[in-house]
C-alpha cells in the first residue's frame, strides 16, 4: 500500500536513509565538484550539514515538530557553499509545513516550491545550472501531475526524474560544467538525498555497511575537524586565484559598541565587494555567512562591527583545488592493469620484478600468505584489472578470499578487476609473464597471453624429507631427498647418495616427464644452500641429455626447495 | 658506369658482394667504441670481427655508440660522384631513427648548388639495417632494368611500406634500451626461450605483435606469417638477418626454401652501424609483400591468429 501521509517520525526515517544514500557517493560527489571552486568537498559538506542537522533532532511524531528541529540544526551544521544552500532549502520546506504534523504529497510540494525559493534568495547571485536550477525545474514541471490522491512515493519518484532529467541539461547552463565535462556536484548529491528518502519509502533501508569510512578517504578528504590537507600541495612557487573560503556564524550584540539595525540586504550588498559565492542567512539576532573571498580581514572587520563570531572557519581553497587535480592525475595515471606475483626467495623477488610484475609479495618459507597482505598488495597499486600469480594451490585460495575481504573494505564500486591465475608453482608463474606482450593494450589479450604462458609447463622440485614417507614410487626415511613432478613424489634419493646422486635424480625426474622430447625450455630456480659448482654440475649434465634445452638459470635463494626446474 | 649512382648509409647491411654485384655505393658511419676512440663502417667486417664485436656489446652495450655522416661527410661523398658528372639518387635510413635524411638534404643541396647540372635525389626508406639494404637492391635491380632515376625513385616511394620483416629477437635488452623498439619503457628482456615476434611499423620501429614460447613454435608462427603477407616469393631474393643466431638462420632458410622456393635465400649480417643498436638475439627474414596496415593493427592479427593455432 502506498503513503498518503508522512509523520515525524516516517520523514526522519526517510532523511537518515538520504543520509546513508549521499554518504554512499560522497567521494564520487567531491570529484564532480567544479563550480564555484573547485576545491572537491560538496559531497563531504552536504553529508555533514544534513547529519549535523539529525543529530540535533528530538523524536518528534509531529512531522512539523522534526523538521523544525531539523532546520534549525542544518543552519547551523551548514558547511560550505552546497550545505548552506541545502540548509536554506530545508528551512523553507520546513516553514511551508510548519502547521502540519503529518504531510500529504500535494503539501510536500508546495514545501519543495518553497524549498527551492528559500534556497534562491539565500544565494546573492543564483547561478542557472546548479542544484538551484534542479530543484527549481524538478518541482515546477510536475506540480500540476501531483493531487490529492497522489501517493508520497509517486510525488518523489516524480521528483526525482524530473530532477535527473533536468540534471542532464546542468552543462548546456554551466560552461565550466560543460569544460569539465561533469554534472553540477550539489545537484547530484540532493538527488542522492532524496533518492535515499524515496528509497526507505519503498523498504529499501540503505546499509550502513557501505558506508565510507573515514580511513578509506583519500588524504586530506576526512570530515572532522576539518580537511586534512596535505600542505605540500601549497608553496611560494603556488598562483593564489581562488582564494580562501570563510564560513561563520555572527551573533549580533547589544551595547555601544556595535552597530544596530543589521539589514541582511545591506549586509549582503557589502560583503560582495569582498568576494563572491556568498550566502548569508539570519536567524534572529544570528547570521551565518559562507563567502569565498581574496580579502578575509575586509570580512571579518565588517561582519565584527555588528557582532561577534561564535564559530569561525577559513580554508585556502587553492590547496583544496591542487590536492584535487593531484587526485584527478592519479585517477588518469590508474594502470589498465597490474600484475602481483606471490613467490619466495629474495632472487625469486628480484626474477618476478625484474619481468615487470608490479607488486611481489613474499610468501614465506611456509608458503602461505595471510589475505591481509594481499589486501595491503591490491590498495597500494592504482590499476583497473589486478593480476595475481600464485606459487602454490593454497595461494589461490588465500588470493580469492583477499578479493572478498577488500571488496569490503573499498566498496564495490571502486572494486578493481582482479584476477588469480591458477599458476600453481614459481615456473608456471615465470612463463606466464613472459608470455605477456606488454605492447598488448587489450587487457584481456594479456590476461590470455599470461593464461597460454601456464599451460603446458612441468615443474620438478628437489628437497629433503624431513619425516618418513611412502607412496607408489618412493620409499622415504628422514632426510632422504626426492624430487616432485607437479607435486607428486616421484623419485627419491638416499641421503647417504645424496651428494652423489641428486643431480642424477633430478634429470631422471626431467626424463619422466611425459612429452619432454617436445619440450625446449628449461628455466631453473636455485634454492638456498646451493652452490655454482652446483649449478655448473646440473646444467652440464642437462645439456648432455638434453642438447637442444634452452636453459636459464636465476639464483632465487627460495628456502625448501634445492631447486625448482620449470619446463616448457 | 651506371648513369646514376645509388647511395645508402652502412646502417643499410647490404652485404659486399650486392654492393660489387649491383653497383651500390655505401658511405660509412661513425662508430664509437668503449675504448672512446671512432672508426668509420663500412660494409665488411675486417677493422672488427663479427663475433668479437657481438661478444663485447654484451659486455658493454653503452660503451658502443652510432652517430650519422656529418653534413660535411655527405658533401665530400656527393661531391666525388658529382664531379664524375653523375646524378645520385641517395636512399636513406628512417627518418623517425636517425638524422641522416636532413644532413643529406642539406649536402645534397649544397653539392646541387655547386653543380647546377646534377640531380641528387634523397629518398627516406622508412626502414632500417636489413629491409633498408633490400630495397636499396631492389632500387638497383630497377636501374639494370633501365628506369630513370625518377622512376626508381618513384618505385621507392609507392613500395617502401611493403618491406616486411618475419623475424624473432629473443633479447630485447638492447633494442629497448636504444629506442628501436616501441613501448620501450616496458620491459622487454631476455626470456629464457620465449621469442617476441617483431615486425616494423610505419616508422621503421621495431612493434613486438605477440610471443611463441620456443622456437619450434617460433618457426611454425613466422612461416605462417609469411605466407599470409609475402607476395610472388618466387621472384624474390630474400634476406635472412641474425645476430649471433646462425644456427636458427640456416634453419630457418632451409624452412624458407621448401616452403615458398624463392629465387635466392641470403644470410645476411647485421654490421655495428645496426648492431650496436639491436644487440644480440635477432634472427628475421625480410622480403617483399603487402602493404603494412596502419598500427599494424592486420600484422597483428595474423600473428594472434598463427599462434592461437600453437
Amino acid at each position: 500500500m502506498k503513503t498518503m501521509r508522512v509523520d515525524g517520525n516516517v520523514l526522519r526515517a526517510m532523511f537518515e536513509n538520504g543520509l546513508e544514500n549521499i554518504r554512499c557517493h560522497e567521494e564520487e560527489v567531491n570529484m564532480l565538484n567544479v563550480f564555484p571552486v573547485p576545491d572537491g568537498d560538496t559531497g563531504t559538506n552536504m553529508r555533514l550539514t544534513l547529519e549535523g542537522g539529525l543529530k540535533s533532532t528530538k523524536p518528534a511524531a509531529e512531522a512539523n515538530l522534526f523538521l523544525q528541529s531539523l532546520s534549525k540544526g542544518m543552519l547551523y551544521s551548514a558547511r560550505g557553499n552546497s550545505g548552506v544552500i541545502l540548509s536554506q532549502f530545508f528551512n523553507g520546506l520546513y516553514l511551508e509545513l510548519s502547521r502540519c504534523p503529518t504531510v500529504s504529497a500535494a503539501e510536500l510540494r508546495n514545501a519543495c516550491i518553497r524549498g527551492y525559493r528559500s534556497a534562491y534568495k539565500a544565494v546573492v547571485k543564483p547561478t542557472e545550472g546548479t542544484i538551484l536550477t534542479v530543484t527549481r525545474l524538478g518541482i515546477e514541471n510536475i506540480r500540476a501531475q501531483i493531487g490529492r490522491r497522489t501517493p508520497v512515493e509517486d510525488m518523489l519518484s516524480m521528483y526525482l526524474a524530473e530532477m535527473k532529467k533536468t540534471l542532464t541539461i546542468t552543462p548546456e547552463l554551466l560552461d565550466v560544467l560543460k569544460e569539465e565535462g561533469v554534472v553540477d556536484s550539489g545537484a547530484i548529491g540532493y538527488i542522492y538525498i532524496v533518492e535515499g528518502m524515496l528509497k526507505y519509502l519503498y523498504g529499501e533501508k540503505i546499509e550502513s555497511s557501505k558506508k565510507i569510512k573515514p580511513a578509506s578517504l583519500p588524504e586530506g578528504m576526512s570530515d572532522a575537524p576539518g580537511p586534512m590537507i596535505d600542505l605540500d600541495h601549497f608553496n611560494e612557487n603556488s598562483v593564489f586565484v581562488d582564494g580562501y573560503c570563510m564560513e561563520f556564524i555572527l551573533q549580533m550584540m547589544k551595547g555601544k559598541d556595535y552597530l544596530k539595525n543589521f539589514r541582511l540586504n545591506k549586509f549582503i550588498n557589502d560583503m560582495s565587494d569582498f568576494g563572491n559565492s556568498i550566502v548569508a542567512i539570519q536567524d534572529d539576532m544570528r547570521v551565518k555567512v559562507h563567502i569565498h573571498t581574496k580579502k578575509p580581514a575586509k570580512v571579518i572587520e565588517t561582519a565584527q562591527a555588528y557582532g561577534e563570531f561564535i564559530t569561525f572557519k577559513l580554508e585556502n581553497m587553492q590547496v583544496m583545488h591542487n590536492h584535487r587535480n593531484t587526485l584527478k592525475l592519479k585517477e588518469e595515471n590508474r594502470k589498465p592493469m597490474a600484475v602481483v606475483a606471490v613467490v619466495n626467495g629474495e632472487g625469486v623477488k628480484s626474477t618476478f620484478r625484474t619481468l615487470g610484475c608490479d607488486a611481489v609479495i613474499d610468501a614465506g618459507p611456509s608458503m602461505n600468505v595471510p589475505a591481509r597482505d594481499f589486501v595491503d598488495e591490491y590498495a597500494g597499486l592504482n590499476a583497473e584489472t589486478i593480476v595475481v600469480l600464485p606459487d602454490n594451490k593454497n595461494t589461490i585460495l588465500a588470493a580469492l578470499q583477499a578479493e572478498k575481504l577488500y571488496a569490503e573494505e573499498i566498496g564495490e564500486d571502486k572494486m578493481p578487476k582482479i584476477v588469480v591465475l591458477e599458476a600453481a608453482n614459481i615456473a608456471e608463474g615465470y612463463f606466464a609473464k613472459a608470455m605477456e606482450n606488454p605492447n598488448e593494450t587489450d587487457v584481456e589479450k594479456r590476461i590470455a597471453q599470461m593464461k597460454s604462458g601456464i599451460e603446458g609447463v612441468s615443474c620438478l622440485a628437489m628437497t629433503r624429507a624431513t619425516k618418513a614417507f611412502s607412496n607408489e614410487h618412493v620409499n622415504l626415511s628422514e632426510g632422504d631427498g626426492f624430487v616432485t613432478l607437479d607435486d607428486e613424489v616421484i623419485l627419491g634419493c638416499p641421503a647417504s647418495d645424496f651428494e652423489n646422486e641428486w643431480a642424477n635424480t633430478l634429470i631422471r625426474g626431467i626424463v619422466e616427464i611425459p612429452d619432454i622430447a617436445d619440450k625446449e625450455i628449461c628455466v631453473i630456480f636455485r634454492g638456498e644452500g646451493t652452490t655454482d659448482d652446483d649449478e655448473y654440475i646440473l646444467t652440464d649434465k642437462i645439456a648432455e641429455q638434453f642438447p637442444l634445452m634452452d636453459v636459464a638459470v636465476f639464483n632465487g635463494g627460495q628456502s625448501l626447495y634445492s631447486w625448482i626446474i620449470g619446463i616448457a | 658506369m651506371n648513369k646514376f649512382a645509388i647511395m645508402v648509409d652502412a646502417t643499410s647491411d647490404v652485404p659486399k658482394s650486392f654492393c660489387e654485384k649491383y653497383d651500390i655505393i655505401v658511405i660509412p658511419t661513425h662508430i664509437k667504441l668503449p675504448a672512446g676512440n671512432e672508426i668509420m663502417w663500412q660494409s665488411d667486417w675486417d677493422q672488427y670481427p663479427r663475433d668479437q664485436f657481438y661478444a663485447d656489446l654484451r659486455k658493454d652495450p653503452n660503451g658502443f655508440a652510432t652517430a650519422p655522416p656529418s653534413v660535411a661527410e655527405f658533401t665530400d661523398q656527393f661531391e666525388k660522384i658529382a664531379a664524375e658528372g653523375r646524378d645520385i639518387l641517395f636512399i636513406t635510413i628512417s627518418e623517425g631513427m636517425s638524422g641522416t635524411y636532413n644532413f643529406s638534404k642539406a649536402a645534397a643541396d649544397a653539392v646541387m648548388k655547386k653543380y647546377p647540372d646534377i640531380k641528387i635525389h634523397c629518398v627516406d626508406s622508412r626502414r632500417y639495417s636489413t629491409s633498408y639494404g633490400l630495397m636499396a637492391v631492389h632500387a638497383a635491380m630497377k636501374r639494370e632494368e633501365g628506369k630513370s632515376m625518377q622512376e626508381v625513385a618513384d618505385y621507392i616511394e609507392e613500395n617502401k611500406n611493403r618491406y616486411h620483416q618475419a623475424g624473432w629477437m629473443d633479447d630485447l635488452s638492447i633494442l629497448a634500451k636504444k629506442g628501436r623498439i616501441t613501448n620501450a619503457k616496458a620491459f622487454f628482456g631476455q626470456l629464457a626461450g620465449i621469442k617476441p615476434i617483431g615486425e616494423v611499423d610505419e616508422s621503421g620501429k621495431t612493434s613486438i605483435l605477440g610471443k611463441a614460447r620456443g622456437a619450434k613454435a617460433g618457426y611454425k608462427v613466422l612461416l605462417k606469417y609469411m605466407e599470409e603477407t609475402i607476395e610472388n616469393p618466387e621472384e624474390q631474393i630474400i634476406f635472412i638477418a641474425h645476430t649471433m643466431r646462425q644456427a636458427q638462420a640456416e634453419e630457418y632458410k632451409k624452412m624458407i626454401e621448401e616452403k615458398f622456393h624463392p629465387k635466392e635465400v641470403y644470410i645476411n649480417d647485421i654490421f655495428p652501424p645496426c648492431g650496436v643498436n639491436i644487440g644480440t638475439g635477432l634472427m628475421g627474414a625480410f622480403y617483399l609483400g603487402k602493404p603494412i596496415s596502419e598500427g599494424l593493427v592486420e600484422e597483428k592479427a595474423i600473428i594472434e591468429g598463427a599462434l592461437a593455432e600453437g
